[in-house]
């Protein structure tokens, strides 16, 4: 699991509405928002580690304490169909590849589709209170159920 | 590639065709339009240009006024030049989509050729939808005769797209009485007019995809101000920016306009301020009473309705004693909106003059010369008394028995 | 380069999101499952509009933005005429020579919710079509205002219980039947019209792509499943669903040319009706012994509708 893709430098670090309030000479102009610093004009072929994000794109921002249970992945068990990423509603399931890599914990709003979506047995995604570590998740895996 | 357009040196124009004349001239990339009485020939003529490939840009035929700005503010936030037209009902129709424009900062250029609102239902010309738009935060310019629309509507895309203004303009003009009525007009060149107005520059363009932008965000109280904060002042600041562009038409064309335009105010004694093509009737008055009765009267009118050049009419004031201000709309129970803003003008000058309100010309009623005069005797009476002779808010030119509010309590 | 066709899942899944994280969407939100489809779907630059509603307040909140695309946002009707007025300054600027790179690749998207689309946007979508602009209208629908509480719009079916229109001891919810919209916009004569659903994905992604493909006014009625105001369970969004578009309460179909109706889903096991109501807080009351012909009556209602559409499919009329 590549650390750079998971925790990329400029994102996770700040709340929604926690910014830094500057006054009526600093905001801009016609409330326009810009997505990316510098040329973007290829950021469909881009991956998100790839890209430079502006501070006002809500990649660098955080939902993460709106969750309360958490999804966690299995590597093991994963068959990489890829359900978890087409249904995830918070672009929160990490893809390269065609290979699931596994969670953005910064997006993940804790919603449980990948969980339900997941097709293997037993599944691959499971839902664990926030404070669970991955390691002892890991270990109380439970066992395909026979039919 | 458009085809050339042949123009005289002195066209005979109404402010409608005068209008659509600078709007072909300025190479507007989109109109997206809903006509409406009586600007509905701005519409027709741009229409009839299109027709005869006299237009590169595209012509967007809505199926309402508020799709049709609509449709401006979508065009205008992909880099490119934007205008319009309409009138009253139309206008009031746009209203939510006008403050969408301005709060985006987006240049488009509206002509609103000034009508009535209803009810009742009216499609003569009154001020009603100017005065609706004054607090939408765009730039309303007023032109009081055809020649003043064309040279008006030029200016308009110089001042709107100006690097550090960036905002919405009107270009007022009055329903019927100048829009339809025809006058000798010297138009630019069309090489001129378009060397006048320049190449349109784009900001935060959405056709531009190597700098994808939101336009649009919402914003709550953490935001909203310090929002509307900054783009009231690009507003006040976009005064020196108007001053500019006069000056440099001016030089063009011999053609010189203010922001507050005065008529004969060195020696008032009185003065008559109002909007519209009101001041043209108001000058003719003025210059008869002078010679006929040696009355001291000058008129003032301002060419910007917004921003409201607040220092530049109280200097215009600061020497007469009596001044009545016009307002061609209905008040809805208060003074005038015009009266208030003159009065607090003149008000933070030392200067400390009785003023007046006329409420006139409601729904296309006409405002004669034998009218203005009255209205100019009264403040000599007014000035010769020391103190207001009348009610404070008067109905002038209106059947039945006199209509007047409020007593002057000083004598 | 556009993206051609989507074989499988996998390959989908190379797709980079242009949809961002850190929206304020609910959690389970099939809205975000619909757009970051969309924008999955295709390689091209995106112009897209939005309508007020639960995607715009949740996307765009200053200074925040989750639009890796060119996004504009004006009021809650008009995102029709908004980006039919970006694509005409295109055709413009194309004409004069004045675009950045003309060459670039570029597609005009406007969102709405059924409130936005069903009721107060209509006129402008309508005209919108009307014009012949090359773009293609989603609409995300929840069947109700659920941005302001779930109030009741014209795409909210009979029986269902919103906040203006409540069951009660003396109402069963919802009088009216839902606003026939895809036929509405067919009628209009575009090019590609359809109702698509997220469960189904892959025909989704086809529908999106065909749409964007097509030259002129296309329009896609999207099922968007809404935890918050069906009251559901947010993990069972997918799940609800496959209910809706398994009891045909939302069939999945096209229409191209305003009368060639293809069918792109049907269901193996037709599921009864009450399993989709019953899964839902809204639709609770109907099972009270008294309102029991409400069920009955939606029930015919898409018996009727899916035996309509079968003949229209047929007679390719």
């Amino acid at each position: 699991m590549s650390k750079g893709i998971l925790a990329v430098d400029n994102r996770g670090k700040r709340e929604l509405g926690a910014d830094k309030l500057v006054g009526w000479d600093e905001v801009t102009q016609g409330i326009v928002l810009t997505s990316f610093e510098g040329d973007a004009a290829n950021i469909a072929s881009l991956k998100a580690e790839e890209r430079t994000y502006s501070d006002f794109n809500s990649y660098t921002a955080t939902v993460a304490s709106w969750r309360v249970i958490k999804p966690i992945y299995n590597r093991d068990i994963c068959i990489d169909c890829q359900n978890c990423w087409v249904w995830c509603p918070d672009s929160s399931i990490i893809s390269r590849d065609k290979q699931m890599l596994g969670i953005d914990y910064d997006h993940c709003k804790g919603c449980q589709v990948c969980v339900e979506v997941c097709p293997t047995n037993p599944k691959s995604l499971l839902m664990f209170v926030e404070a669970e570590e991955i390691e002892t998740a890991l270990a109380q895996w439970p066992e395909k159920k026979k039919n | 590639m458009a085809k050339k357009y042949d123009i005289n040196e002195v066209e005979v124009w109404d402010g409608n065709y005068a209008a659509s004349q600078a709007l072909r001239q300025a190479q507007v990339d989109v109109v997206a339009a809903y006509p409406i009485t009586p600007s509905t020939p701005v519409v027709e003529n741009y229409g009839n240009y299109v027709a005869n490939g006299y237009i590169d840009g595209e012509y967007v035929m809505v199926e309402s006024e508020h799709a049709a700005m609509s449709g401006c503010i979508g065009a205008a936030a992909s880099g490119g030049r934007v205008a319009t037209a309409t009138s009253s009902q139309g206008f009031a129709l746009m209203a939510e989509v006008l403050y969408q424009a301005s709060g985006m900062r987006l240049p488009i250029v509206l002509v609103v050729v000034n009508r009535a609102l209803a009810s009742p239902l009216n499609v003569r010309g009154d001020h009603a939808d100017m005065y609706l738009g004054r607090d939408s935060g765009w730039i309303q310019i007023d032109a009081f005769n055809a020649e003043e629309a064309y040279d008006l509507t030029l200016c308009a895309f110089r001042i709107g797209e100006h690097m550090s203004v960036r905002l919405p303009v009107m270009v007022h003009q009055d329903g019927f009485i100048t829009s339809h009525t025809a006058q000798n007009i010297h138009p630019l060149s069309d090489e001129a007019a378009y060397k006048f107005v320049g190449d349109y520059k784009g900001v935060d363009d959405m056709l531009d995809f190597s700098k994808p932008v939101t336009y649009g965000a919402q914003t709550e109280e953490d935001w909203h101000f310090e929002h509307k904060a900054k783009q009231h002042k690009a507003l006040m600041d976009s005064r020196t920016v108007i001053d500019g562009v006069f000056a440099e038409y001016g030089k063009l064309t011999g053609r010189n306009y203010k922001r507050v335009e005065s008529y004969m105010m060195e020696d008032a004694e009185v003065a008559v301020v109002g909007l519209g093509s009101t001041v043209e009737t108001l000058r003719v008055a003025a210059k008869q009473l002078r010679e006929e009765e040696g009355i001291k009267v000058g008129i003032v009118a301002p060419r910007c309705f917004r921003p409201f050049a607040f220092d530049e009419m109280a200097d215009a004031l600061s020497g007469v004693k009596a001044i009545a201000v016009l307002d061609r709309s209905s008040p809805g129970g208060a003074m005038g909106a015009f009266f208030n803003e003159v009065s607090a003008a003149v008000l933070s000058s030392a200067n400390r003059p009785l003023v007046t309100n006329f409420i006139y010309g409601l729904g296309g009623r006409d405002f004669s010369i034998q009218e203005a005069k009255r209205i100019i005797r009264e403040q000599k009476a007014h000035a010769d008394a020391g103190h207001i002779t009348t009610q404070i808010q008067q109905f002038s030119g209106l059947r039945g028995p006199k209509l007047g509010f409020f007593e002057a309590k000083r004598s | 380069m556009a993206i051609t066709s989507i074989k499988n899942l996998k390959e989908f899944s190379t797709n980079n999101d242009r949809f961002e994280g850190a929206h304020t969407l609910c959690p389970g939100c099939a809205h975000s499952m619909i757009v970051r489809e969309l924008m999955n779907c295709t390689d091209d630059n995106l112009v897209i509009a939005a309508n007020t509603g639960c995607l715009e307040v949740s996307t765009a909140v200053y200074p925040f933005t989750s639009w890796d695309t060119s996004w504009i946002h004006i009021g809650f009707e008009n995102a029709a005429t908004a980006v039919t007025g970006s694509e005409a300054m295109y055709r413009a600027r194309k004409k004069k020579g004045t675009l950045k790179d003309p060459n670039a690749p570029v597609k005009f998207v406007a969102f709405g919710g059924d409130g936005s689309t069903y009721d107060i946007g209509f006129q402008w979508l309508s005209g919108a079509m009307e014009r012949g602009h090359d773009f293609t209208y989603i609409c995300l629908d929840n069947e109700n205002y659920a941005n302001t509480g779930g109030q009741r719009s014209s795409s909210t079916p009979i029986g269902a219980t919103t906040s203006t229109a409540q069951a009660g001891s003396a109402s069963y919810g919802k009088k009216e039947k839902k606003k026939d919209i895809v036929a509405i916009m067919a009628a209009h004569g575009a090019p590609y019209v359809a109702q698509l659903a997220p469960n189904k994905w892959k025909s989704m992604a086809k529908g999106f792509q065909t749409a964007l493909e097509t030259e002129g006014p296309c329009f896609i009625n999207t099922v968007s499943a809404c935890c918050t105001e069906w009251r559901f369970d947010p993990k069972d969004t997918i799940h609800i669903t496959d209910l809706a578009t398994d009891t045909l309460m939302f069939p999945i179909y096209e229409i191209i040319n305003g009368h060639e109706l293809n069918i792109l889903y049907r269901p193996k096991n037709v599921v009864p009706v009450e399993e989709y109501l019953n899964a839902q807080g809204r639709y609770k009351h109907l099972f009270k012994p008294e309102n029991k012909h409400v069920i009955e009556k939606i029930q015919s209602d898409i018996n009727e509708y899916w035996d309509k559409l079968q003949r229209r499919e047929e007679a390719r009329i």
